[in-house]
């Protein structure tokens, strides 16, 4: 390689590697903004478990659409993806996780119905040839509640109707910030062990904010008004909502987390390949001097 | 004056959290005042207003529905 090739090498190398780490910086800021979040819906959910504890008792789950067993109709799935790549393995595990569900579960493609947020997902169900039901894309990190009601609104109605008789969730989970898992979870029909399993996951098992673990506290015996068919009936929606809003949350920190790493391993290896390439070139040019000056001498040797 | 801790959250916010001195709430069964020490209640709420009253004045808010819920001296109002 000539010198001048292996200094073009260098300089693009380095100009890429200030692109990574701003993206290093960038998501750094967006995943703490986005666990953040995910934290402010934390007493909301605890609280709407404790009611759902104290009215569940004398209830009938079968007397309400969101809570009843089914056995007919399609099974939805809502899919949580990032619209950008850069991310590592975060798409792909989730997308993966998706599939062995499926198989699993032994669904046909005519039994799914997709709801797709962020690109990647939709992308997939299309390229598979599922039915998708509603896409959505550029979702911001700071979606608001109108906006995002639009979706689960949807997606009660869906299982209200009957036309799904259970919706799952595809996301990413937020561990840590090295630490992501994608899981698929069932949202509805909503169950006390769903809604249990969502508070537990919504604090983090370490870092942060995991000393704010805590438990819910004894039920006291309450009075309901004006019955707790109406209570629920009020009730189990907003905890869809904050159980699917929770989940999007979580999966936006993982992906800032993860591009975060990604960025940061990129730019580690681009310092690795800028060190590299500065030795060869430095080599290079050694021996061209060496054969520069040999010629030299040896035409002055010539010369005599 | 003895206090009872009010919280009012939807999910993307908390819009209300600290001490009250009462609260007023538009109940689906009609209009209804907590006090400090309510006993236990859960109820579902209508559109209308939610009158704070603290130590330094009172704040209103208006919801398009809610549940409610009280216990040991806490009330927490889902939107």
């Amino acid at each position: 390689m000539s010198l001048k090739n292996i200094k073009t090498k260098i300089q693009s190398v380095r100009k890429t590697s200030t692109v990574t780490r701003a993206m290093e910086a960038v998501s750094a800021v967006k995943m703490r903004k986005s666990q953040e979040r995910a934290l402010t819906a934390r007493p909301y959910a605890r609280a709407a478990l404790r009611m759902l504890g104290s009215v569940m008792g004398s209830f009938n789950a079968e007397n309400h659409p969101l809570t009843r067993e089914r056995k007919e109709g399609k099974v939805a799935i809502l899919l949580i993806t990032s619209d950008k790549g850069l991310a590592g393995s975060l798409n792909s595990s989730v997308l993966r996780k998706t599939e062995q569900f499926i198989v699993e579960e032994n669904l046909l493609p005519e039994e799914l119905l997709f709801i797709c947020l962020g690109r990647r997902g939709h992308e997939f169900a299309l390229r598979n040839g599922f039915e998708v039901m509603r896409h959505h894309v550029n979702i911001s990190d700071g979606i608001d509640e109108d906006q995002f009601s639009l979706i689960t609104d949807e997606v009660v109605r869906l299982q209200e109707s009957g036309k799904t008789r259970e919706v799952r969730i595809a996301y990413t989970d937020f561990r840590s910030t090295f630490e992501q898992e994608a899981a698929v979870h069932k949202i509805l029909p909503i169950s006390l062990k769903i809604m249990e399993h969502i508070i537990a996951s919504i604090t983090p098992e370490r870092g942060k904010y995991s000393e704010e673990r805590q438990g819910n506290g004894a039920v006291a015996a309450y009075t309901i008004e004006p019955d707790a068919d109406e209570v629920l009936a009020a009730l189990i929606p907003k905890l869809t909502n904050v159980a699917v809003f929770h989940k999007l949350l979580e999966s936006k920190a993982s992906e800032h987390s993860a591009r975060m790493v990604a960025m940061k391993n990129a730019t580690d290896k681009a310092r690795d390949m800028v060190k590299e390439l500065t030795r060869t070139f430095n080599r290079v040019r050694q021996a061209a001097i060496t054969r520069e000056v040999s010629e030299i001498t040896s035409g002055i040797e010539s010369m005599r | 004056m003895s206090t009872f801790h009010l919280i009012i959250a939807s999910v993307g916010e908390t819009r209300f959290e600290g001490p009250a001195i009462s609260a007023t709430f538009p109940g689906s069964a009609g209009e209804f005042t907590v006090l400090a020490h309510h006993e236990p209640f859960v109820t579902t709420l209508k559109k209308g207003v939610i009158t704070v009253r603290r130590d330094d004045g009172t704040k209103k808010y208006s919801i398009e529905n809610g549940v409610l819920e009280c216990s040991n001296n806490r009330t927490v109002v889902l939107l």
